[in-house]
C-alpha cells in the first residue's frame, strides 16, 4: 500500500523562522520551476509587440483573446469582466502550469498535494464574498442566503440549501483538482507498480504503452482541469457582480 | 473481520457504485451535445465548450467516489 508514497513530501532545505517552518520541499521547487519556466515563456513570446502581431505574439494573443471571449465576457459581461482579466488569467495559468509541470518523469505534481487547490478555492471563496459585500453591502450578502423571489414560507428550505450550496462550491472546486491530478498520476504509478508486483520484465511490453497513453491522456485533463476552474472562479464572481434586486 | 478488511471491501463497493451516476451522466450529455453538432454544425464551438463544462461537473461526483476510496483505504 505504498503507492501513494511518491506524493509524500521530502525537505529538501529545511528553514525556520521565529518557529514556523517554511522550508523548501520539491513541492515548492516545483512550483518556482513551473512558474519560471511559464514566466520565461510569456516574456519570451511578449517581446516587442507590435500593432502588426509577428508569429510569436500571435500566441500569446489568442491566449489572451480565448480567456477575455470564453472565460469572462461570457460569465462576467463586457463592461465589468475588463477588470477581472488578470485575476482570471492568472489562475488560468497558474494551475495549468502547476499541473503540466508533473508530467516530467520524477516531477511532483504541485496541485496533486490538498495545499495548492485548497489555498486557491479559499482565495476565491474570498473574493466571491469580498466583491459581493463591496457592490450590494450587507443586504447582497443576505440575499444570496434568500433570494428575494422566493415567497416567505419557503425560507425554512431553501435556506439551509443556499447556506450547503454556499460551502459546497468552494470546495468542489477545491475536490476537483486534487482528485483530477492525483487519480491521474495514480493510474500511472500503479500501472508501473503491476511491473514490479510480478517481478517480470516481460510485462513491460504491454504496459509501457498503456503508461504512454494516460501520461498523453493526462496532457489533456492539465488543460482541462485547468480551464475548468478559471471559468468556474468566473462564473461565481458574475454571479457576485450581478445586480440583484 | 478485521476494521481494515472492511475497509478494503467498502472502497471497493464505494468507487464501482459511484461510477454509475457519472457514467450515465456523461454519456447523456454527449449524446445530447452530438444531437445539437448534428442539426447544426455552426455551433459546434459553442456547444463543445459547454460539453466540457458539463464533464468536469458529472466527473467531479465520480472523483467525490474516488477521494472517499482513497480514504477508506489509506486511513483506516
Amino acid at each position: 500500500m505504498e503507492i501513494l508514497e511518491h506524493f509524500h513530501l521530502s525537505v529538501l532545505v529545511p528553514i525556520k523562522i521565529f518557529g514556523i517552518d517554511i522550508s523548501i520541499t520539491n513541492l515548492t521547487l516545483y512550483m518556482f520551476i513551473a512558474a519560471v519556466v511559464f514566466l520565461a515563456l510569456f516574456i519570451l513570446l511578449a517581446l516587442n509587440p507590435k500593432t502588426a502581431p509577428g508569429k510569436r505574439q500571435v500566441v500569446i494573443e489568442l491566449l489572451l483573446n480565448f480567456i477575455k471571449r470564453n472565460m469572462i465576457y461570457n460569465m462576467i459581461g463586457k463592461k465589468e469582466g475588463k477588470r477581472w482579466i488578470p485575476l482570471i488569467a492568472g489562475i488560468f495559468v497558474f494551475v495549468l502550469a502547476n499541473n503540466l509541470i508533473g508530467l516530467i518523469p520524477g516531477a511532483y505534481t504541485p496541485t496533486a498535494n490538498p495545499v495548492v487547490p485548497a489555498t486557491l478555492a479559499v482565495i476565491v471563496f474570498l473574493i466571491v464574498q469580498i466583491t459581493n459585500l463591496v457592490k450590494h453591502g450587507i443586504k447582497g450578502l443576505v440575499r444570496t442566503l434568500a433570494p428575494a423571489s422566493v415567497p416567505a414560507w419557503m425560507y425554512v428550505i431553501v435556506v439551509p440549501i443556499e447556506g450547503i450550496s454556499l460551502i459546497a462550491k468552494p470546495f468542489s472546486l477545491f475536490i476537483r483538482l486534487m482528485a483530477n491530478m492525483l487519480a491521474g498520476h495514480t493510474v500511472i504509478f500503479v500501472f508501473y507498480g503491476l511491473i514490479l508486483y510480478f517481478k517480470s520484465y516481460f510485462l513491460a511490453i504491454p504496459i509501457v504503452p498503456f503508461a504512454l497513453i494516460m501520461n498523453l491522456f493526462e496532457l489533456f485533463v492539465s488543460a482541462i482541469q485547468a480551464y475548468i476552474f478559471a471559468v468556474l472562479a468566473a462564473m461565481y464572481i458574475g454571479e457576485a457582480v450581478k445586480p440583484k434586486h | 473481520m478485521e476494521p481494515e478488511t472492511g475497509a478494503l471491501l467498502a472502497a471497493g463497493f464505494a468507487m464501482g457504485l459511484g461510477a454509475i451516476g457519472p457514467g450515465i451522466g456523461i454519456g447523456n450529455l454527449v449524446g445530447k451535445a452530438l444531437e445539437g453538432i448534428a442539426r447544426q454544425p455552426e455551433a459546434a464551438g459553442q456547444i463543445q465548450t459547454v460539453m466540457f463544462i458539463g464533464i468536469a461537473f458529472a466527473e467531479a461526483i465520480a472523483l467525490y467516489a474516488l477521494v472517499v476510496a482513497f480514504l477508506l483505504i489509506f486511513v483506516v
